[in-house]
């Protein structure tokens, strides 16, 4: 079991740290290629849901962004904000469903990390904040760890 | 990111992380190269790209409605395997050609 918590503040330039944290910090695993670039993906679209959604672009909201894994190789990432929260998870959940077309968002996010997690868990509160809960399993090359 | 207007057609190339950090930074110069060329055709090349995620398919499709409204077309070219995978999620390839090679700069 090995574990890390980052917390940062909602501005743009943090969604590639944690991004590239998340991943460097998955290392010992040594996962696939393909499994780097859903996991870069995944806290990708979870870290943009939060900054601009979650917390509408201020700046000064807190994101926490929670990695754990286990000897069986299976990763839970917790991405967390205070912020907005959301009015209808299912409506959110929907491909192509987005409040900021505006923003030339694609409504794909949520699509996106559902597809790429083996299990995905959304709790959220108006005025609370969300709570994105993912697992992931690797599968891929792991001859370092038995090693 | 670069570009070049050759017989009608505007090439764009992108390169690196096309993350929502760097979708925001190049968006608005798109915008304004296409409202200046008034290309018949737009294509965006995404051979260097190593990184996109559901920001690079909003521009995507937000550039697509853009060029509709001029009559134009937008094809999408070089997504690698992966990226292909992503995209292939949204529909995009319903109403969008995505082609391999093509010109370079």
């Amino acid at each position: 079991m090995n574990n890390m918590t980052l917390t940062f503040p909602s501005r743009l330039e943090n969604e590639a740290f944690a991004r590239t944290s998340a991943v460097a910090f998955l290392m010992p695993l040594n996962p696939s290629v393909d499994e780097i670039m859903e996991i870069k993906t995944i806290i990708a679209e979870a870290v943009v849901n939060a900054m601009i959604h979650g917390y509408e672009q201020n700046q000064e909201g807190i994101i926490t962004l929670k990695l754990e894994y286990d000897d069986q190789r299976t990763i839970h990432i917790l991405v967390e904000d205070e912020g907005c929260g959301i009015a209808d998870i299912d409506q959110a959940m929907q491909p192509l469903f987005t409040t900021k077309e505006h923003l030339e968002r694609s409504g794909m996010g949520m699509t996106i990390m559902d597809t790429f997690a083996d299990e995905f868990h959304i709790t959220s509160g108006i005025g609370k904040g969300t709570k994105l809960e993912m697992t992931k399993k690797l599968h891929g090359t792991h001859e370092s760890t038995q090693q | 990111m670069k570009h070049q207007y050759i017989d009608g057609t505007l090439y764009f190339y992108f390169y690196g992380d096309l993350d929502n950090l760097t979708v925001s930074r190049l968006k608005d110069i798109c915008i304004a190269l296409i409202d200046e060329y008034k290309p018949r055709q737009v294509k965006l090349d995404f051979e260097g790209v190593t990184f996109v995620d559901s920001t690079g398919i909003g521009f995507v499709l937000a550039r697509y409605k853009q060029l509709r409204k001029m009559n134009s077309e937008l094809i999408i070219c070089n997504l690698s395997r992966t990226n292909q995978t992503l995209f292939h999620m949204s529909g995009i390839f319903q109403i969008m050609k995505h082609e391999r090679n093509g010109v370079k700069l």
